[in-house]
């Protein structure tokens, strides 16, 4: 019983086993497929073109391989010769500078850091624009940038603190004058401190007044600004 | 600087003393010298006996009173075309008439010169001094 049933099950394998291909073949698994485009090929070497090809031949090429339509080779222009300026912005600014204060005065004015006698903050300076009306008041701050160079007063008119904010090289300053210096030195570059209520010097207007009297009687009632 | 909720001191003899800015007209941007605003009366100045009026100087505009105003000086920086700046310490206006006259006949304070391009030279005239 035991045989009979063995060979039954092999001859159910051999079965099997003969009837696999003929499934197979039916209905192919789907992973046993292969799409065209997975199909991996080296790529073919291109074939250099023959170096003598007759002119009938030509036509025939695609555009990019025909000698005439080949891409020209492109030029890249030299850098122009000639001395490299290293700063050229400090050499425009250089000259400004000459031609704006040609005698370096407003310079040794507003230098604080090269020139001892200069305005520095604290002293009251008026200042005389070109349209004629001045405007006087303490130096809060220097800001040395070059020709850019300003200085920052404040002033009391008609009880109102205004700030005034001037180029120094601007061509439309006259002149600048120092009416007081500080009695003591600021410990501080910028005085912004002065436009709390507490530390506000107030109007100058007194101290610019007395001093153009002074100047007045000086110069024999002569009006006549120090030019720098 | 000055826009909406923007307290102002006025400066002239029209009887306002602290106005409110409630809009800023023909512009996006806060108004600055120059520039015309609305504003609502919201200190008025006591002259005196200020309830008999007639006086001489009577105030010609009361408290919540709707007014066209020319800022005058301003806090934020202004610069001019050289470059230089100009700042105050307060912000101020000029009440004036929807026609842009001035409601005052004086007015105290500095001023900014800027008001003379943009049709303000009266009230330029009327200030004691300008910066």
């Amino acid at each position: 019983m035991a045989n009979s049933s063995s060979i039954l099950q092999q001859l159910g394998c051999f079965r099997s086993l003969v009837s696999r291909p003929n499934t197979m073949l039916q209905t192919p698994s789907v992973a046993g497929r292969r799409m065209l485009s997975t199909v991996w090929s080296a790529k073919p070497k291109p074939v250099p073109l023959p170096k003598e090809l007759p002119e009938q031949f030509l036509a025939q090429l695609p555009h990019r391989m025909r000698p005439e339509l080949a891409p020209k080779k492109r030029k890249i222009p030299r850098p122009p010769p000639g001395p490299a300026c290293k700063d050229p912005v400090g050499e425009v600014v250089q000259r400004q500078l000459k031609k704006l204060d040609p005698f370096g005065k407003r310079r040794e004015l507003f230098d604080y850091r090269r020139h001892a006698r200069s305005v520095k903050p604290g002293d009251i300076i008026r200042v005389t624009f070109k349209n004629g009306d001045p405007f006087s008041g303490v130096v809060l701050s220097i800001k040395l940038r070059g020709v850019d160079t300003s200085v920052l007063l404040r002033n009391q008119l008609t009880r109102v603190g205004v700030e005034m904010s001037v180029k120094v090289y601007s061509p439309n300053v006259e002149s600048v004058e120092i009416v007081q210096r500080t009695e003591k030195r600021k410990r501080r570059a910028r005085l912004y401190y002065l436009r709390q209520p507490r530390h506000d010097i107030g109007s100058v207007e007194n101290i610019v007044t007395k001093y153009l009297r002074q100047k007045r009687a000086l110069t024999g009632g002569v009006k006549s600004n120090k030019k720098r | 600087m000055i826009q909406l909720k923007t307290m102002l001191n006025c400066i002239d003899n029209s009887g306002a003393a602290v106005v409110e800015c409630v809009q800023v007209l023909k512009k996006k941007r806060p108004a600055t010298v120059g520039d015309r605003i609305v504003v609502v009366v919201q200190k008025q100045r006591s002259f005196g006996a200020d309830s008999t009026g007639n006086s001489g100087i009577a105030n010609k505009v009361r408290r919540g009173d709707i007014r066209h105003a020319v800022v005058v000086r301003a806090r934020k920086e202004l610069q001019r075309p050289d470059g230089s700046i100009v700042k105050f310490d307060d912000n101020a206006c000029v009440l004036i008439n929807k026609a842009g006259e001035p409601i005052g006949t004086r007015m105290n304070g500095v001023v900014a010169t800027e008001l003379r391009g943009r049709q303000w030279s009266k009230i330029l005239s009327l200030a004691p001094m300008h910066v």
